[in-house]
């Protein structure tokens, strides 16, 4: 990380927007989202369904683009972006972790925590070892050649994990990542957390379960579009993995 | 996301899905196929024919009171205008044709051959100049060939075709003995080379007589055929231009008139021979070609199956940075894979029924070597044009309805 790059927020938005057209009537989703996430931060985006998260999660993470405002991603503009320079953000500088893992079911471990390379035209033995290597900051170096199907819920959502990692991405993108996921598990997963965050990484975790946020130095709440509350959290660096 | 990261992903897709794959090609395996099939066959026949038309000797051509007729009227109108050809015209041939190197011709009737009470129905008797042994080459197998002292003599002595010294003398030493053909006792002086059959009909059930003796036997009625040798087989139009103005001064024919003979070339009959396959292989071409455009349809209504159950691990892969040229890439490629493999699967399936048809049936066949290039371009054609749209379908999805389906 170059020391200049602390001063820029991961995350800005200003004013930011989006609106879909529902037959004849306008749905507006987002009605000026003002947002800076900085660098190594832990946030939790919260809110109640229709509150405008998922829509907030999808523009965040370049997968939509806003009708309005403005976006700054790691201070690189990107609410303008086509098609193909979205998907090389999204290759770069977001990693994101699914409710559902969304894992290539014929796929191996590795070749899951692989595919973001391949899409971002690294070489095959390169590609390799670095999927090895995030396959073992999520403790799953021994599962490598096991596919989806052979693997738990949890050890799945790691391997999702993992397949986030593997770019060393700005910005880890977690959607509900323990929604499909027993209570002990669950844990396990936010501990894992826990650890990537006090390795720096900067996390924003989707969620609507209290406890799941509460992990979180910081819960941003949604509602009805617009930022209800922003709330600052102490470190609760006692707990821990 | 490069060409081969594609091609392996493609590869894996098909191989996952092995059964739909074959049931999804069968359109494109049988077409190929078949028209592979049917160009061996073709290109085997043509092979063929050529084979046996080189038989008729170097630079030598047939004049014929009838050309190769294919419909019912030309056949009429050359039976009342085309005039008998004698052995007097071969003479004026041989005489005013300073380029023909030699000149020789037949008459032929077909009559019964007995021997000792076994009798062989249908034979063509030729009755020959004795040259015509050696300008269509026969060989000789056992005795002699016809000589000039034969004609000279009017001899009553024959040589006799491979097929029926195999009936009549069946492991007996046939020369010297005899044979009778209409009432006229012959004796065998020589029997030729098996020629083998052409498309069926055998080439070798012939009696060869002296032409004096023919004449003497069946009388003049019986046009001849005149083959003519030119000196040099490189300067054959010219002798064939001298042939035919010697001929139509004896016919008294005016300038402007058409010929009232024909003059046959292995290379004329060749080239009808070869239109004629022409015409047969563009029908098969066509009829196939349906099966082909269907082949595609079959691939292109998969591949938009395939993209509708994929859509959620479209939506994976565009949310970890595919771009939709990417998936435009991955998708394409493997309709276009597909294709291929039917190809490759047609081509084998061509190969083999081609090695069958040639073992177990007289039809000769040969596989051309131009067709696996051809068919692998003719698939990978299929691939793009019917795997485009599909393709297209794909990278348009919205990554986040993509993520959302089930």
């Amino acid at each position: 990380m170059a020391p200049t790059s602390e001063a820029i927020p991961v995350i800005r938005t200003r004013g930011l927007c989006r609106s879909f057209a529902m037959g004849a009537t306008m749905v507006h989703a987002l009605r000026g989202v003002d947002l800076e996430i900085h660098r190594n931060e832990y946030v939790a985006i919260m809110g109640p369904s229709g509150s405008g998260k998922s829509t907030l999660m999808n523009l965040i993470g370049c997968l939509d683009t806003p009708s309005d405002g403005e976006y700054w991603l790691d201070g690189q503009p990107v609410a303008r972006l086509g098609e193909a320079e979205l998907a090389r953000v999204r290759n770069q500088q977001i990693g994101f972790v699914f409710q559902t893992f969304n894992l290539l079911a014929r796929a191996t471990a590795l070749r899951n925590v692989e595919l973001p390379l391949i899409y971002g035209g690294v070489p095959p033995a390169e590609r390799r070892r670095r999927a090895e290597e995030a396959l073992a900051q999520v403790d799953l170096r021994d599962r490598m050649d096991h596919r989806p199907n052979q693997l738990s819920g949890g050890q799945r959502q790691r391997v999702s994990i993992a397949r986030a990692l593997v770019t060393r991405p700005s910005l880890l993108l977690a959607d509900e990542p323990t929604g499909n996921l027993d209570s002990k598990t669950s844990s396990e997963i936010m501990a894992l957390f826990d650890r990537l965050h006090r390795d720096g990484n900067t996390i924003v975790v989707v969620t609507h379960e209290r406890d799941i946020a509460e992990h979180c130095h910081r819960i941003v709440t949604i509602r009805d579009g617009v930022v209800a509350s922003d709330e600052r959290r102490v470190e609760r660096a006692a707990e821990g993995a | 996301m490069n060409v081969v990261e594609s091609t392996k992903l493609a590869l894996e897709s098909i191989w996952a899905n092995r059964l739909r794959s074959f049931l999804t090609l069968l359109g494109v395996i049988i077409g190929i196929a078949s028209i592979i099939a049917t160009a061996a066959v073709i290109h085997g026949l043509n092979l063929y024919v050529a084979d046996k038309l080189s038989n008729l000797g170097q630079g030598v051509f047939v004049v014929k009171r009838f050309g190769l007729i294919t419909n019912r009227q030309d056949f009429l109108d050359a039976l009342r205008k085309n005039r008998r050809l004698e052995a007097i015209d071969g003479v004026a041939i041989r005489d005013r044709c300073p380029s023909a190197q030699a000149v020789g011709w037949q008459a032929s009737v077909t009559r019964d051959v007995v021997r000792d009470g076994h009798e062989i129905r249908d034979v063509q008797i030729g009755g020959i100049t004795p040259n015509l042994l050696e300008i269509e080459p026969f060989d000789v197998a056992e005795g002699r060939a016809l000589t000039p002292f034969d004609e000279e003599r009017a001899a009553a002595v024959a040589f006799l075709g491979h097929d029926v010294k195999e009936q009549l003398f069946p492991s007996l030493d046939p020369i010297g003995k005899s044979v009778r053909i209409a009432g006229q006792p012959l004796e065998i002086v020589g029997v030729a080379a098996k020629k083998g059959s052409f498309l069926g009909f055998s080439q070798d059930n012939f009696v060869k007589i002296p032409y004096g003796l023919h004449r003497k036997m069946f009388g003049s009625r019986p046009t001849v055929d005149i083959s003519v040798q030119a000196a040099d087989p490189a300067r054959l139009e010219d002798t064939m231009d001298e042939v035919r103005a010697v001929l139509r001064a004896r016919h008294h024919l005016r300038p402007g008139d058409p010929d009232d003979f024909a003059i046959l070339t292995a290379e004329g009959i060749n080239d009808l021979w070869r239109s004629l396959t022409q015409t047969i292989f563009s029908i098969a071409l066509f009829v196939v070609g349906i099966s082909l455009v269907v082949g595609g349809i079959v691939i292109m209504n998969i591949m938009l199956v395939s993209v509708i159950e994929r859509t959620r691990e479209i939506g994976v892969r565009k949310a970890v940075g595919a771009r939709q040229r990417d998936i435009v890439q991955q998708f394409l490629i493997e309709a276009v894979l597909l294709s291929c493999l039917g190809g490759v699967l047609g081509v084998l399936l061509a190969y083999a029924a081609t090695v069958a048809l040639s073992t177990f049936t007289p039809l000769p066949a040969a596989f051309p070597a131009w067709a696996p290039p051809t068919a692998f371009l003719i698939c990978t054609a299929i691939g793009v044009f019917f795997g485009i749209s599909p393709a297209k379908k794909a990278a348009r999805l919205d990554p986040i309805e993509a993520l959302r389906a089930e």
